[in-house]
């Protein structure tokens, strides 16, 4: 099923909080010429996240029964929004979908994925400590990679670098 | 002084002493079983039967640092793992020798600019005693730096002067 006619579906279905579709933009020529830029993606409201994901999962037009990726991207240091990626594949359909969520820097918070996918937890872990989101009602947030004693966000595009750590120097 | 001194003339068999010590460490350096990342795959090349690192006597890969005399640092260190690296070395008996393998352990490699999690290099935690350069270094460079290890080790005074020293 195409990207389209998912969100229909979804509509139909009166799920709340799609923002409508979208499509990476190329990067350069070449990218563009090839058709290489990317999955289009659907446009969510990051506070509608668990029920959005839960008819993905259900549906039985859909069926999405794995969540392949969660992941983040600060897009600009200067820029007000950080994206929260998603991609579901079904293997019953062959098809797959990718969620963007823009969640403003101003509050960074969101509903956990993890009631609906298990697989989230982990990367809802590592999105938390390099992005500083915080996923409400996850059942274990710790850090996941860095040191339980990091300070900041390591992908932020306004982070800055440690000059030591634990008496080592970083310069 | 040691008790051969003392019972002997000088020089000649201290010297025939210090090279039996000697030849009898650099000829069975046993190393820790420890990678960190591609290097790594490099080493256990190193250590298979191309390669051969047994023509060296340093094929026994120990799994505890209690019974190693060397670490080859093979991969990227960052500073959650340099903790842990540095508490192997300190378990480590003398004489112990460090060989950073690769640009990651000798001073951050393609990491250094932005790597933040990144150690500058393993010689900002433990001594090192051998570089080894490459990304990741061929199993023959790897030789090479265990061969330059055999001849510092030769190089060292043991009789006259403690090995804790080096």
């Amino acid at each position: 099923m195409e990207l389209q006619a998912i969100h229909d579906t979804l509509t139909a279905a009166g799920v709340a909080g799609l923002l409508g579709c979208d499509e990476p933009r190329p990067s350069n020529k070449k990218e563009k010429d090839q058709g290489r830029s990317g999955l289009p993606f659907l446009m969510v409201d990051p506070a509608g996240i668990v029920p959005l994901l839960t008819a993905c999962r259900d549906m039985p037009l859909l069926r999405f029964d794995l969540l392949i990726d969660l992941t983040a991207a600060d897009p600009a240091a200067d820029g007000e929004d950080l994206w929260v990626l998603i991609q579901l594949l079904s293997l019953k359909h062959r098809h797959r979908l990718a969620i963007k969520a823009c969640l403003p820097k101003s509050a960074l918070s969101m509903p956990s994925a993890t009631a609906v996918y298990r697989a989230a937890d982990w990367h809802e872990r590592e999105c938390s400590e390099m992005f500083g989101i915080t996923f409400e009602g996850h059942p274990d947030p710790r850090k996941i990679l860095l040191p339980d004693d990091w300070d900041g966000y390591p992908l932020r595009k306004d982070y800055e670098f440690p000059t030591e750590y634990h008496g080592i120097s970083c310069e | 002084m040691g008790l051969l001194e003392e019972s002997l003339d000088d020089n000649v068999l201290t010297t025939k002493v210090d090279w039996l010590l000697n030849w009898a460490r650099l000829n069975s350096i046993w190393p820790m079983t420890f990678g960190l990342a591609c290097c790594a795959i490099e080493m256990m090349a190193v250590g298979a039967a191309h390669h051969d690192l047994d023509r060296f006597g340093a094929g026994a890969f120990r799994a505890s640092p209690r019974q190693a005399d060397l670490m080859i640092v093979a991969g990227t260190v960052n500073y959650k793992m340099g903790e842990r690296v540095k508490r192997l070395y300190d378990q480590m008996p003398f004489p112990k020798y460090v060989i950073a393998m690769g640009a990651c352990a000798t001073g951050g490699g393609p990491y250094f600019k932005y790597g933040y999690n990144v150690m500058k290099g393993v010689d900002r935690i433990i001594p090192v005693d051998v570089y080894i350069a490459g990304c990741p270094p061929r199993p023959e460079a790897l030789l090479e730096g265990l061969m330059k290890l055999q001849q510092k080790i030769k190089r060292t005074p043991v009789i006259r002067r403690p090995a804790h020293t080096i």
